[in-house]
């Protein structure tokens, strides 16, 4: 059998994952000592390099998992080699945006205790971010529990699409819920440049961990898919066996 | 015309159904009234404060009693079948989605018709603003059939459909709770510096949206 990119073990993504080790280590070094202390936040301050990379890319893997439901439905499903890659690549975006919402949701707390006194308000971000997770996690747990089958996935990825309309709705009342709220932190953005070079250090950091992570989900889902058919291929050769 | 004609027979079919059997009607009534005498047990009878949860409660009964709905609604379609046969036919699948839709919205606005002057009968909660209450109880209702019914007829033959449905349907709704409550406030005179008109505007686009939504990926999912 002739394998490609997608099928093939020996898949190239050590170099992947060599480039994030690198750029995680580089991202330490810069939040840590090249960024300086903030002023009044002190050391607290630097979780938000961590935070907002994740958020960031908790959001973007969120878009992503939509559009595969979007892809895999505009598919139909068919069996064929595209359907697996969009349908694996919403499963492996999900559950890497539940670890990054995860993080998300602790560092959160965490800063917001030293920042604003308090561990959680419903402040809108925070609420869409908490709600983005809950959407995640339903994702997930109709991939476990509605069946892996092409129902099973159907469903899931309908809730993926459903999912982008329902943020936009969930993002615009919770911000008039809430009314004006006036903590709204880093409106002016980072003014040092030193911060910036951290900020952007740990942001490409977070995007290549990401991108490791989901592609060897992907490969994952891709390897199950491969045993599935060589079960099915040596059913078929003796069967009763 | 041949489409609503379609509509409307399975609308009737369902309705038919349901008015003999009455399995939906009745455990979705007989569930939402419990809920609200739970309620006011749960909470310390203070008139004052009957403002502030009141409007919760009344959202938390809508949405939970169209839940008991929702798990019930292709109970009938599973059985043979039924629900394949019918798609099967030369029916396009937004007419038999939409008469889910209706029907399930229809069987909700009986409860909530039973319910809710109980709600604030119990609760002691004069509704000042009439139009906007009733407004925002039908908008929000229809939200919670649109994305409800999709979910149902999808989890139909699922596993555990009957804990996978509130998962999945819940947090998509959590904007229908947060509008319906704020107008429900308004409306028995909670003092906030707000109009409902916004508010009702908002469910309005909800429901549009959604309405697409739902009606696009119902085709493209049972076809998938």
């Amino acid at each position: 059998m002739r394998t490609g990119w997608f099928e093939d073990v020996k898949n190239p993504v050590a170099g992947l994952a060599v480039a994030a080790a690198v750029a995680v280590v580089a991202a330490l070094v810069a939040v840590f000592f090249v960024a300086p202390r903030e002023a009044t936040l002190g050391i607290s301050q630097k979780i938000f390099y961590f935070h907002v990379a994740s958020a960031i890319h908790m959001m973007v893997l969120f878009a992503l998992c939509g559009l595969c439901g979007l892809a895999y439905l505009g598919m139909r499903g068919r069996p064929g080699r595209w359907t697996a890659v969009v349908d694996g690549l919403g499963v492996a975006a999900a559950e890497v945006g539940v670890v990054l919402g995860a993080v998300v949701l602790v560092t959160g707390p965490l800063w917001a205790r030293k920042a604003w006194g308090t561990w959680w308000t419903w402040e809108p971000r925070l609420t869409l971010s908490l709600m983005v997770f809950l959407l995640f996690l339903a994702y997930l747990a109709l991939r476990a529990f509605a069946g892996s089958d092409r129902f099973g996935r159907g469903v899931a990825s309908g809730l993926a699409v459903v999912g982008l309309p329902a943020l936009y709705f969930i993002h615009f009342a919770v911000e008039r819920w809430g009314g004006a709220h006036p903590q709204v932190v880093f409106k002016g953005g980072l003014q040092n440049p030193d911060m910036q070079v951290a900020f952007y250090a740990s942001l490409l950091a977070m995007s290549l961990v990401s991108a490791t992570l989901v592609v060897l989900r992907l490969r994952i889902e891709r390897l199950k898919g491969r045993l599935d058919a060589l079960y099915l291929a040596l059913d078929r050769r003796s069967p009763g066996a | 015309m041949r489409t609503l004609g379609q509509f409307v027979a399975v609308l009737r079919k369902d309705l038919t159904i349901e008015f003999r059997s009455r399995d939906i009607l009745y455990p979705m009534a007989l569930f939402s009234f419990l809920l609200v005498v739970v309620f006011s047990f749960a909470f310390l009878s203070d008139p004052a404060k009957a403002r502030d949860y009141g409007p919760g409660i009344v959202w938390v009964t809508v949405l939970f009693s169209s839940t008991v709905g929702l798990n019930r609604l292709f109970d009938r379609e599973r059985e043979n079948g039924c629900l394949w046969a019918l798609l099967l036919g030369p029916v396009p699948a937004g007419a038999v989605f939409a008469a889910k839709v209706v029907g399930h919205l229809l069987f909700t606005g009986l409860m909530e018709a039973l319910t809710l002057p109980l709600v604030l009968l119990f609760f002691d909660l004069p509704v000042v603003d009439v139009p906007a209450f009733l407004a925002a109880v039908a908008l929000g209702t229809v939200g919670v059939s649109l994305v409800g019914t999709l979910f149902s007829a999808m989890l139909m033959n699922a596993r555990m459909k009957e804990v996978l449905l509130p998962l999945v349907t819940y947090p998509v709704l959590v904007p229908v709770v947060i509008a319906g409550v704020k107008v429900t406030a308004l409306a028995v005179g909670a003092p906030l510096a707000e109009e409902p008109g916004p508010w009702l505007r908002f469910l309005a686009g909800f429901d549009m949206v959604f309405g697409v939504v739902t009606l696009l990926l119902f085709e493209r999912m049972v076809r998938t």
